[in-house]
């Protein structure tokens, strides 16, 4: 093929134009989705339209919490959680939903709450996980992930630090000190690995995944188109019937 | 006319994949996925642009490259050129976040990146082959 100056020059300019479009979108990306702004959680009990706004304290405050366990140990039916404390959509869902599913499940007795943090972000997760562990050896481990996801940064920023820990170690009212030398423990270990092995077994893919039983009926992980209390609470019923 | 063809077809692909990976941000659902990645890819900070999903903004660039396709003309050819060569170097850029950041690989993604690099390759060809005004 014959082609004349003209038009590899253009094709030049060309190059250069899409070159310099490009680096524009790589210096923005960046920006990452994290934020660590503060925001109200909303339980919406029955009436997910009309939201209350409420702290994790109003949330948690006459519910039996043991380690990772949240709720009645006489509760019929269970939710394992599954989570990544640099996970946004995790952090969405503790914001927005959480309060709404404790409030009509587990303070009535109907379910329990199990969590189980994993590692599918990145490095930075893990010392976000050991520290929510260790917050269970002070029965304070939701409190902590709910504090955490309040802090939360851009994905494998590194903003999961001793710092991190100690802020959100006060506001979840823990003993942050406790926490960091707990973090590294070797119980704390056990309980990562029990929780990597579980996600195994239940084939988690990705984060938040919930994994509901009410025996004798098979465990079943939630199907959830969106993480809105209404539609969570509508597979959680269809998966408890 | 055979290669604004192919480049219109190859644009419809890509229509497809980035209009998939669109629903799937907005529905906050997962892909599906064979590479056990595309989830982690999804949700981590590169998926989106300001605010913006990566997706959302591939699927413009080949709408507005099966657009080129319907006008003859250097113009229209250069335009394509740009978006197509300009997808094709920021599509190897986040090949590499996937391997080097994330340790993830989305198959949605990698196939998206086959299809714009062939994309920019037929556009750069439709550029030096069209034949000048007049």
């Amino acid at each position: 093929m014959c082609v004349n100056k003209s038009r590899l020059l253009l094709l030049g300019g060309a190059i250069a134009a899409a070159a310099i479009v490009a680096v524009v979108l790589i210096v923005v990306l960046p920006s990452g989705s994290g934020s660590g702004a503060a925001e109200t959680m909303t339980a919406t009990a029955s009436t997910p339209q009309s939201t209350t706004p409420v702290t994790i304290t109003d949330i948690l405050t006459g519910i039996p919490q043991h380690g990772d366990t949240l709720g009645r140990a006489s509760a019929p039916a269970t939710i394992t959680i599954f989570e990544d404390p640099q996970c946004p959509f995790c952090r969405d869902w503790m914001l927005q939903t959480f309060g709404a599913v404790v409030t009509d499940y587990v303070r009535t007795g109907k379910v329990k709450l199990v969590y189980r943090g994993i590692e599918i972000i990145g490095p930075n997760s893990e010392p976000g996980l050991r520290a929510i562990y260790a917050a269970g050896q002070q029965n304070k481990l939701w409190n902590m992930v709910e504090a955490m996801y309040r802090l939360q940064g851009a994905e494998n920023s590194g903003w999961i630090t001793e710092s991190t820990v100690r802020t959100a170690a006060h506001s979840a009212g823990a003993n942050a000190d406790a926490i960091l030398a707990a973090m590294n423990a070797n119980s704390v270990t056990a309980k990562l690995n029990q929780a990597a092995r579980q996600s195994q077994t239940d084939k988690v893919q990705g984060t938040p995944a919930f994994v509901a039983v009410k025996p004798p009926a098979q465990a079943q992980m939630l199907n959830l188109p969106a993480l809105d209390a209404a539609t969570f609470e509508s597979a959680l019923n269809a998966a408890l019937q | 006319m055979r290669l604004r063809a192919a480049i219109a077809v190859l644009a419809l692909a890509g229509i497809a994949v980035a209009g998939y990976l669109t629903i799937v941000h907005y529905a906050h659902t997962s892909p599906i996925c064979t590479t056990g990645g595309c989830e982690k890819v999804q949700h981590s900070s590169y998926a989106e642009l300001a605010g913006v999903p990566v997706a959302l903004l591939g699927l413009l660039a080949y709408v507005a490259i099966l657009g080129t396709t319907a006008v003859r003309g250097v113009g229209a050819s250069l335009a394509g050129a740009v978006l197509a060569l300009s997808g094709a170097a920021f599509s190897g850029y986040l090949l590499w976040a996937q391997i080097a950041r994330i340790h993830a690989i989305c198959q949605w993604c990698v196939g998206n990146d086959a299809i714009v690099a062939v994309v920019a390759a037929l556009c750069v060809a439709r550029l030096l082959g069209e034949p000048s005004p007049g």
